[in-house]
């Protein structure tokens, strides 16, 4: 199963908020809808969504526009948002059945998911009386009530603490295995590079950057060595002296200790560099090429521009 | 349909659980049990036993002093049928005297009759309702009447006969008697016009909660814009109607229940709604409702705030309260079928109060009640399709609310846009 965003445009009065904009998001793995606040992101989950229409392009379930009353889509905006003044037991149901199911079906789904989330205590207390933490369990439980084939997830782990952090990753990679089609929108790139498999970045409205991950990362020049040893003193005049005019900087590196990070001209001369050092016998724990970290793919695409 | 009932349940069961709406209901019920019964309960005890509690001794003094008729026989029968209970003393005590003893208590008030026309009337407090002075006047006018007619040469008799004639005047009317559905229709009026406002602003608080909170994020994306504000109008419009017909049947519950002649006419009178006339109410509190919680809930929708809400709905309220203003005015001047009223049955916002009054006061023809509530139900029709137009627009935008004109050209757009969209699904 495929959901595929073609060809959007939308503009708002005279402001061009989505230009062009193609994603495709397969069953079975997450795709990263990255982007700066203010790109373009939640327009596109509201298009996909059916909030809004776009002006152009359409959105694509299976090669067929996507028909959202028996397509069913589990979303969770960034700005959380449930009644706090109600039971949490009457709007979770309440949701779940604006979503299509039976009253039955709704308290069923309602007490299994407050289960999973380990919950079931708070079911009939009014969800301002949670912390925050757990409100965010209750909303996510809110999202996946309806079993969605389609999980859209707006920064979904804000404000939680390492302990529902992890409970929501099993979560997360349960759905992503029981094959459903899962956009994940963060900026928490940790998270990113975790749980998705390919990324799209939007940048003022347009894409700029998507494929798998490691297709990006690889993408990039592999000619940043790591080197881990316990003889990095003499290790570091070694490398120069032995790769002379092919090494462009040789510095230790400032995030860890042992460790030399080595730039050279060109990737191809990597394995001299790993030749050399096992000839003379350095005693290396570690030898890697840096690949470049979300982190860097992400502002390096979106510094330039708004 | 089915997410409008979903919605509508939702907001009905919600509104109708609350603690304010359960207490103001109760306070209700019981304010109008107290109001029929009440007045029953004090009546009864205040002519069965009110004097009793009085020995010879302790008995009030009322003091008297007659310097204008020869006899005191029949001033002192006239006081004592007006104040039973109350020792009538005659005295020759001045005026000086008199108000001294009035002032230490040892009369209750004296009155000093200098002239048959001309009396002193010596009180302590002198009460704004006692009503003392008013049936003071009428006994010594009396006297007077009877002495100058019995000086004339008639009888005792013949004289009290004459100044106690009273004419009976019985009223035919042909029409609806005004003066008997005055206050009934006064006080169905103003539950007409608490109920539109009162429920009216529970939609548009209701619709900024659902924006405040962000619940409508979620929402949203589950239920089409226009299905959430119909549900929700059509919803509270409903736990309000389950609260009018709540107090409305305790009323008649409890007026059938209190003996009728427990309660003083006036009181009655008040309580004197006719079934028909209850009906009418209800139909123009939906009519009137929806015409105005479509507005005020689609202008709501253009809140981020609740502090911004006032701002925004002020002009409907200040509307709503024209609109009563005016119908007021018109049935306290009792010409209900002037111009203006005529004029007010037709326009959407005044139609609902204006033509229940005029039904209610006055002979209203069927075709004019008929085309009444035919614009009225027109304008629901056109007020919920705009109200859903801009709800759309509203309900996802956060930030200062925009100006009218703003408006008007979003939804020119948005209008442009759903064409498009039709015309592609199309082909």
């Amino acid at each position: 199963m495929e959901l595929q965003i073609r060809d959007i445009e939308k503009h708002f009065g005279e402001k061009e908020v989505l230009k062009q904009v193609s994603l495709t998001a397969a069953s079975g793995a997450a795709l990263g809808l990255l982007g700066r606040n203010g790109a373009g992101k939640t327009t596109t989950i509201r298009i996909v969504m059916g909030v809004f229409f776009p002006d152009k392009g359409e959105v694509l379930w299976n090669g067929k526009p996507l028909d959202r009353k028996h397509i069913r889509i589990g979303y969770m905006p960034e700005e959380r948002g449930l009644y706090p003044k109600k039971r949490i037991s009457d709007q979770l149901i309440y949701l779940a059945m604006l979503r299509g199911m039976n009253h039955a079906e709704a308290a069923k789904a309602c007490d299994r998911w407050l289960e999973r989330m380990n919950m079931s205590e708070y079911k009939l207390k009014k969800l301002e009386t949670l912390s925050k933490g757990n409100q965010q369990k209750i909303q996510l439980a809110a999202t996946l009530m309806c079993d969605p084939q389609i999980v859209i997830l707006d920064e979904p782990f804000s404000g939680l603490d390492p302990v529902n952090a992890m409970l929501l990753k099993d979560v997360i990679k349960e759905m992503i295995a029981g094959g459903a089609v899962v956009l994940f929108s963060s900026h928490q790139m940790n998270y990113i590079e975790e749980f998705c498999d390919s990324i799209a970045i939007l940048n003022g409205g347009k894409i700029i950057l998507d494929g798998r991950i490691t297709d990006i990362k690889h993408s990039y020049p592999r000619n940043k060595i790591a080197v881990t040893s316990s003889q990095v003193e003499q290790i570091a005049p070694f490398v120069i002296q032995h790769m002379g005019e092919e090494i462009v900087s040789v510095e230790p590196d400032t995030t860890a200790d042992h460790t030399l990070m080595i730039r050279l001209k060109s990737a191809d001369s990597k394995q001299k560099l790993l030749q050399g050092l096992s000839d003379k016998g350095f005693d290396v724990d570690m030898f890697r090429v840096c690949e470049p970290s979300m982190n860097d793919i992400f502002v390096e695409y979106t510094e330039a521009s708004v | 349909m089915k997410h409008i009932l979903q919605v509508l349940r939702f907001e009905y069961i919600g509104c109708v659980k609350t603690k304010s709406f359960i207490i103001s209901t109760a306070i209700f019920m019981v304010l109008i049990v107290l109001m029929a019964f009440l007045p029953g309960l004090l009546f009864s005890t205040q002519s069965g036993n009110g004097d009793v509690h009085f020995t010879d001794k302790e008995k009030p003094v009322i003091a008297v002093c007659n310097k204008a008729h020869d006899s005191h026989e029949m001033l002192t029968a006239e006081l004592t049928m007006a104040y039973a209970g109350y020792d009538i003393r005659m005295t020759d005590e001045n005026l000086s005297e008199l108000t001294a003893k009035v002032g230490t208590g040892e009369y209750r008030f004296a009155l000093l009759l200098k002239e048959p026309l001309s009396c002193t009337y010596i009180t302590k407090n002198n009460e704004v309702f006692s009503g003392a002075t008013v049936q003071l006047k009428e006994i010594l006018t009396k006297l007077y009447q009877t002495t100058q007619l019995q000086k004339a040469g008639l009888s005792l008799d013949a004289s009290l006969e004459v100044v106690n004639a009273e004419v009976k005047l019985d009223t035919v009317t042909s029409g609806t008697d005004q003066a008997q559905n005055y206050w009934s229709t006064y006080i169905l009026m103003m539950l007409l016009y608490i109920a539109i406002v009162m429920y009216g602003q529970m939609v548009s608080q209701s619709v900024v909660a659902e924006k405040n909170t962000r619940a409508m994020e979620m929402l949203i994306t589950c239920a089409k814009p226009s299905h959430l504000m119909f549900g929700k109008v059509i919803g509270s419009g409903l736990a309000g109607l389950t609260q009018m017909v709540l107090i409305v049947s305790t009323a008649l519950v409890s007026v059938n229940a209190v003996s009728k002649d427990s309660l003083p006419p006036e009181i009655m009178g008040l309580l004197n709604f006719s079934v028909d006339m209850v009906l009418y109410a209800l139909l123009f509190f939906v009519l009137g409702y929806f015409i105005y919680s479509f507005l005020l809930g689609a202008l709501a929708s253009m809140a981020s705030r609740s502090e911004d809400l006032n701002t925004l709905i002020s002009p409907v309220m200040i509307l709503v309260v024209a609109a009563f203003m005016v119908v007021v005015f018109s049935i306290t001047s009792g010409d209900v079928n002037s111009t203006l009223m005529v004029v007010c049955s037709y326009i959407p916002f005044t139609a609902p109060l204006a033509i229940f009054a005029r039904i209610a006061m006055s002979d209203v023809a069927v075709w004019e009640i008929l085309l009444s509530v035919g614009v009225q139900l027109v304008s629901v029709y056109l007020f919920g399709k705009l109200a859903a137009a801009i709800y759309r627009i509203g309900v996802l935008m956060y930030g200062n609310p925009p100006k009218p004109t703003e408006i008007i050209k979003m939804l020119q757009e948005q209008h442009k846009a759903n064409k498009l969209t039709k015309q592609s699904s199309r082909s």
